[in-house]
């Protein structure tokens, strides 16, 4: 948990406390309570409702979630990463060509470099930024597209098939105990990573340091070390995110994770985490996440046409966002 | 893999047959059946208004083409009583593609009519539509080992190779049958695209001798289309003509050839655009666009998707014919590929 920032803009350390402990994170809860309760007075008959249809929503922002996990430590950290969306897909594509190199111990090899792909993706862009002190938006701005550039080339565009059934059931379609290995993985990642970004050390640095670098540093907190550990996080999420994908879609493209980015961004946004660090909800951009894939879902079950899902999203997202960032500055 | 295949396929029907016969394979070889024999009978329309049947169109992209497509198959539809649940936007993403598919199915269409983002990745997204019985309808991509009949109603295309065709012998008579040209492809593996582009390249190649394509390049972004189009001229200033391999990139050619003072070179794009199709009927550098039936493509789409509804047989590979637009027949043309008026600013300044 982290202090009440010294540096919250004019407000009373009791307002800051009240507006960002309770009532910004309500405004998610709220938002997806709001939502889902229209949809299923709207589509009620449209089969909103449906088991078939909830599963569906949780399966198909599994990924989106993941990513979403990753970037609230790095916000919390004071910093931004762009480059998880095409993390996802050189993490997807190095695991497929894995897999086809070494057909006879696919899954750990393919498991391997796909997280491991990730992770060094995270550990430059943290290596940057924490020794060299570059700034993260551009860091991860240059490195987004030199990722995009890697993926696209490493299979002049192609899709890799990814058939070992092991590999495509653990993270695709398979299931334990009737649940799907996709919502299994999203519950693992989420409570591994709220432990960790609450009741540890490690988290209450994170919040340290994106609330004020300088005074962690005095006392004592590993400030670089954080950086760089928060975006091998961000990373290894997001190649976790790409295995997932290539196993729901039984291939890998270098598209994987593209239209990703500004979704999890106002997930985790709307979901309470602050975009310049010092406070974050894990649960928070969990729930952001479904938020964003359940108004994709209804708007299409209502029967709308493309341009104007996009204007109503855009407009739903724009008050969730408004009235976040009005309840944190009271 | 399935695009290596159709390339090889168009690639022996271009070296053993007649230009005059060379056409659009399948994607299994299959031979083409013009849309104009994909109609439903007014028997038809008897037996399929009042059922309750629901369609979804899911398609990779938004474009004044995607909305051409989605009126044409919407009227068709709507003329046989069926009701249209869902309409998406895959931006590309086969991830999305898929999501939306899932969602889409528990609407419960009985008729989807899509372009599969991609053969490999779209194989495994369409099987939960399989499995609960939806008429799948393709447009331009097979996802790979799929089954016509079993697995699909139809895939409905345009004739691509005639699109290439007809933009290689447009061009060729606007430089009078000789000199220098370039070829700006589009650099992606991306079936429609590449068809069209190495149909243009090889009928140059093989029906005009006196005509050399002297440079090629390659475009993933439309955007850069202007400082590649400036490189190719000022390391080939003679280019008598330029083909682009689709409008918007057009528009960043015509840019440079404008800022160098070029009247000379000529162009001629794929696709009816606003901005080309007022330089072609002003006399500047384009002098056609090659456009396909979009609208017709729709309709032939959604009566396929009906009559495997009905049990009839549908045939496997549908195409929908190619047009050559030029000054002389904007105004028949818009009407004829997109079902509706040509830009007022292009009708007015011809």
């Amino acid at each position: 948990m982290s202090a009440p920032s010294s540096t919250a803009p004019s407000a009373s350390p009791l307002h800051a406390l009240l507006a960002r402990v309770n009532l910004q994170q309500y405004v998610v809860y709220v938002g997806f309570l709001a939502i889902f309760l229209f949809f299923a007075i709207v589509l009620g008959d449209s089969g909103f409702l449906t088991q078939r249809n909830l599963v569906n929503i949780l399966l198909q922002t599994a990924p989106a979630t993941i990513m979403a996990i990753g970037l609230v430590f790095v916000l919390s950290a004071g910093e931004i990463d762009l480059s998880f969306g095409s993390t996802v897909a050189v993490s997807a594509l190095c695991g497929a060509m894995a897999m086809a190199a070494v057909p006879q111990a696919a899954l750990p090899v393919g498991v391997a470099a796909g997280i491991g792909t990730g992770l060094l993706v995270g550990a430059i862009n943290g290596a940057l930024i924490a020794w060299l002190r570059l700034p993260s938006f551009l860091v991860t701005l240059a490195t987004m597209g030199l990722v995009s550039g890697i993926a696209r080339s490493l299979t002049q565009l192609r899709s890799i098939p990814v058939t070992d059934p092991l590999f495509t059931g653990i993270f695709g379609s398979g299931t334990l105990f009737g649940i799907p290995s996709l919502i299994i993985w999203t519950l693992v990642a989420a409570v591994i990573c709220h432990v960790a970004y609450r009741q540890t050390r490690f988290g209450a640095h994170v919040l340290a340091t994106g609330d004020n670098a300088r005074a962690a540093q005095v006392s004592g907190i590993k400030v670089t070390r954080i950086r760089l550990l928060v975006f091998m996080i961000s990373g290894g999420l997001a190649g976790l995110a790409g295995l997932l994908y290539s196993g729901r879609l039984q291939a890998a493209k270098y598209t994987l994770g593209e239209t990703d980015l500004m979704t999890v961004i106002a997930a985790v946004i709307v979901g309470g985490t602050l975009l310049n660090g010092g406070k974050g909800s894990i649960i928070g951009a969990i729930v952001g996440s479904l938020l964003m894939g359940m108004l994709n879902n209804g708007l299409i079950l209502m029967g709308l046409s493309v341009s104007d899902q996009m204007i109503v999203r855009g407009l739903i997202i724009l008050v969730a966002v408004a009235v976040s960032l009005r309840e944190k500055s009271r | 893999m399935q695009t290596k295949t159709i390339l090889a396929a168009l690639l022996a029907t271009t070296l053993m047959t007649p230009h005059a016969f060379a056409q659009t394979v399948g994607p299994n070889g299959e031979t083409a059946t013009p849309t104009s024999e994909v109609v439903l009978s007014d028997d038809d329309i008897a037996a399929l208004q009042g059922k309750g049947y629901k369609a979804a169109l899911l398609w990779h992209t938004s474009s004044d083409f995607v909305n051409a497509v989605s009126a044409g198959a919407a009227d068709e539809f709507a003329r046989a009583g069926v009701e249209v649940v869902a309409t998406t936007d895959a931006a590309f993403d086969a991830a999305k593609q898929r999501s939306d598919i899932e969602t889409a199915l528990v609407a419960g269409p009985d008729v989807i009519l899509s372009l599969p983002v991609d053969p490999v990745t779209s194989a495994e997204a369409f099987r939960a539509a399989i499995t609960d019985g939806v008429e799948l309808v393709f447009l331009s991509n097979l996802p790979a080992g799929y089954v016509h009949g079993t697995d699909y109603a139809a895939v409905v295309t345009d004739d691509l190779f005639q699109m290439g065709k007809q933009a290689a012998d447009t061009l060729a008579a606007a430089i009078g049958g000789k000199g220098q040209v370039g070829w700006i492809f589009h650099d992606a593996d991306y079936y429609v695209t590449n068809q069209r582009d190495n149909a243009f390249k090889s009928v140059i190649e093989s029906d005009y001798p006196d005509i050399e394509i002297v440079a090629e390049q390659g475009i993933t972004d439309p955007a850069r289309a202007e400082e590649l189009a400036s490189a190719m001229l000022l390391q080939n200033p003679d280019l008598a003509g330029i083909y682009v391999t689709w409008a918007e990139p057009a528009d960043g050619v015509l840019a440079a050839l404008r800022s160098a003072g070029n009247t000379e070179t000529k162009i001629v794009t794929l696709d009816l655009s606003e901005p080309v199709a007022l330089d072609m009927v002003r006399g500047g550098n384009v002098v056609g666009l090659v456009a396909d039936e979009a609208y017709e493509l729709g309709r032939a789409m959604a009566a396929a998707g009906l009559k495997g509804l009905l049990g009839e047989e549908v045939p496997a590979f549908v195409v929908a014919p190619a047009l050559t637009v030029t000054a002389d027949n904007v105004a028949e043309g818009w009407q004829q590929s997109l079902h509706r008026d040509a830009p007022a600013s292009v009708l007015n300044a011809q």
